[in-house]
């Protein structure tokens, strides 16, 4: 159990960069999305895990519930971004993007 | 956070809850109230600082803290500047969605206030993604192609940043125990050990950075500014990217100071990615042939002066980045503004197609020219004040390469846009210009406005200089 | 602490499939059950107020815009090939992942861990979320407005075009 903070956050740095080498690597808007909410995963577990070690649980939970707020709200905005997107090219490409040029 | 200016975070999120229901079925009840509660809001702020006692005791019986109230009157003035224009560049366009639109600005304007005017880093991190949230829609409201390619991309590149902000912020809960600015300055000067403490507060700066649009992290920059519809880049460039990056930074290398000798490297990363933004802004805006896409990419360059100063963290330096930043808002305010104005007239933003503007439209041009001069730091407008505090301070600070390099790449700026105010404004008249005539005077007015505010703050220094000293330097900087 | 760790095995499993699935809908099942495998550690850990809104809201509502976004995409999936290679190789580039954190985060995160300050225990959730963070919840209503007028201006409602 002593080294229980270590071992989580060797975990955490293995699901982040899951998520990011999915946003890098792929070619698909929503599949870089899916990337995306991986990495923030990783976080929420990363603050509970520095909260459970300083026994401040009450501050993690309050900073969790928050979080977890404010990503619903960026998902349905970015979803719909990307419908609106997908409505008007057509396409759900990220090399569909290149209009602006320069 | 100070109960006292709560209220300018409050009434306009009032407002904008109640746009939606009031003018369900007048439309135009939407600018008026939009337009009301900003002015109201900025006559209220101006009366605390304008106030003739401030200015006899030299601003020093203002107890709240100067850097809020400075920031709260800038985000007031320009959103006000931009809602004005907008109520008459939109007409009757059916592509813009009026009600959600004001309701998107007026929310954007509450969080902003709410950014400036906290104390703790976990409540700053919520209100910038409000911002982040409402510029999303904004950027993509014209329902154009290029607006949402313009927000994807934004919104792609600027939510990692967000993800580095919350491990930095997880990290300061591990080490300090604690979140607002106040406790962490008392840790760091209490003389304990803090090498942690740095880097959290490096992780939180590169996420801010990030978001602020310095090289090498500027790909988002120039898309979001030119594909999005025309008074929200004003909007953009002259408050939102400035407030949601460059504040914090400036917030967290006043703390820098303080750090032993660790803090130094982050000190000198932040200079020299200040220069880099500088020289690859200037340099690639002399390469572009759209308007909107050099604004953009002086913007960068602008930008970098800022971070240049903050990173350079002498109480001088620091003042020199507040002031370039609220005269940065003023002046991209007026140019972008501009660029609208020209395109809705004249039909395009090509440079090579404009020529000879002057005579067909004589009060954005003499508009644009005055905020070019500014930007480039011609005496006596106040770019030029801003600029020299910056410089003096980088070469008292013992940075004299850093100041050189500036002063250098000032006078590359002032040469190209002298060189691009010839050819646009002064120039041959070509097709263009021949069909295009000034826009209505309404669309003008905040735009000379902003002008003879730029023309003030430069005539006006000292007053500004003793109300910096008397209200930030003296009390936050130790 | 074996319970534990198998809880995190299971999430970065989770993850991985989710990144590698062929089809997008297999990749949004997966990400479901990355938020309950995380929901079951926030348990674990006990924070149970964090775990019952974690499974509510990411596994449920998060997962549910994920299918809905996804069967709107469906026809299109076949235009756009991603590079299969890329996908398959993730397995090896997890694997040099691992190794390469087994020899430097470990050691980095043990001694940070002396850095570690300690809190006091004594509040509980509700007097931290209604008294100490008050404006947090300023925050979080003007998240939610944004949200709405976000919906509201991206889809507006058209009253005479069709």
């Amino acid at each position: 159990m002593t080294n229980s903070f270590a071992m989580d956050w060797y975990f955490i740095t293995l699901i982040f960069s899951a998520g990011l080498y999915c946003m890098l690597v792929s070619r698909n808007l929503l599949r870089q999305f899916i990337g995306l909410e991986i990495m923030s995963k990783s976080c929420l577990l990363g603050v509970i895990s520095v909260g459970s070690l300083t026994g401040s649980l009450a501050l993690a939970q309050a900073l969790i519930i928050t979080m977890i707020v404010i990503e619903v709200v960026v998902v349905a905005v970015g979803l719909s971004l990307l419908v609106k997107n997908y409505r008007l090219t057509d396409s759900i490409d990220i090399w569909s993007l290149n209009k602006l040029r320069g | 956070m100070t109960t006292s200016l709560l209220a300018y975070l409050l009434i306009p999120l009032f407002t904008a809850v109640v746009i939606p229901f009031a003018a369900r079925t007048r439309h135009k009840l939407a600018d008026i109230l939009a337009n009301v509660t900003l002015l109201a809001g900025l006559l209220n702020i101006g009366a605390v600082l304008f106030n003739p006692v401030n200015l006899a005791n030299s601003f020093s019986n203002i107890t709240e803290d100067g850097f809020a109230l400075l920031m709260i009157f800038v985000i007031y003035l320009v959103a006000l500047c931009v809602t004005f224009f907008s109520a008459y560049f939109m007409g009757e366009d059916p592509k813009v969605a009026r009600v959600p639109y004001y309701s998107l600005i007026l929310t954007s304007v509450s969080a902003m206030c709410g950014i400036v005017t906290t104390g703790d880093f976990f409540t700053l991190y919520i209100f910038i993604e409000v911002l982040a949230v409402t510029s999303f829609a904004l950027i993509a409201c014209d329902e154009s192609a290029a607006g949402l390619e313009g927000a994807i991309k934004y919104f792609l590149l600027t939510f990692p940043a967000s993800l580095l902000i919350l491990f930095g912020i997880a990290f300061l809960m591990l080490t300090a125990g604690t979140f607002s600015f106040e406790s962490i300055k008392i840790i760091i000067a209490s003389g304990m050990p803090v090498g942690a403490v740095v880097f959290a507060v490096t992780l939180i700066l590169l996420g801010f950075l990030i978001k602020s649009g310095v090289v090498p992290f500027h790909a988002w920059t120039p898309d979001a500014y030119q594909g999005s519809y025309a008074p929200v880049s004003a909007y953009l460039a002259g408050i939102v990217t400035k407030i949601s990056g460059v504040y914090a930074v400036i917030k967290i290398s006043m703390m820098l100071r303080l750090f032993e000798v660790k803090a130094y490297h982050t000190a000198d990363l932040l200079m020299f990615l200040g220069m880099l933004s500088i020289a690859v802004g200037a340099l690639s805006a002399l390469r572009q042939k759209e308007f909107k896409r050099m604004l953009a990419f002086s913007s960068i360059s602008q930008i970098g002066y800022i971070i240049l100063a903050a990173g350079m963290g002498t109480p001088l330096a620091i003042l020199g980045a507040i002031f370039h930043l609220v005269n940065h808002a003023t002046f991209k305010t007026v140019l972008f503004l501009n660029s609208a104005s020209l395109e809705k007239s004249a039909g395009t933003s090509d440079m090579d197609k404009l020529g000879g503007m002057e005579h067909a439209m004589p009060w954005t041009s003499w508009t644009s020219i005055v905020a070019l001069l500014s930007t480039a730091g011609v005496p006596p407008l106040s770019g030029f004040w801003s600029k020299l505090i910056i410089i003096i301070a980088l070469w008292d600070g013992g940075a004299k390469a850093y100041a050189v390099l500036a002063l250098l790449f000032s006078a590359v700026t002032l040469a190209y846009f002298l060189v691009m105010q010839k050819k646009i404004f002064f120039g041959k008249p070509t097709e263009a210009s021949h069909n295009a005539r000034e826009v209505r005077p309404a669309m003008l007015v905040p735009v000379v406005a902003m002008c003879l505010i730029i023309a003030a703050l430069g005539v006006f220094f000292p007053y500004i200089y003793s109300y910096l000293v008397e209200t930030i330097a003296a009390r936050i900087i130790l | 602490m074996t319970y534990h760790l198998l809880l995190f095995i299971l999430v970065a499993a989770a993850a991985m499939a989710a990144v590698m699935a062929r089809s997008l809908l297999l990749s949004a099942i997966m990400l479901a059950l990355v938020s309950v495998g995380a929901a079951l550690i926030l348990f674990d850990f006990q924070a149970p107020w964090a775990a019952v809104f974690e499974l509510s809201v990411c596994a449920g509502l998060i997962t549910v815009l994920f299918v809905s976004a996804v069967s709107l995409f469906r026809h299109e999936e076949g235009k756009t090939a991603d590079l299969r290679a890329r996908f398959y190789a993730m397995p090896l580039v997890m694997g040099i992942a691992a190794i390469a954190a087994w020899f430097y985060a470990v050691p980095f995160f043990e001694s940070l861990e002396n850095w570690a300050r300690f809190g006091s225990r004594a509040n509980s959730l509700g007097s931290i979320l209604w008294d100490i963070r008050r404006f947090d919840l300023l925050g979080q209503i003007s998240i939610l407005a944004a949200g709405v007028f976000v919906i509201n201006s991206i889809f507006p409602r058209r009253k005479r075009q069709k």
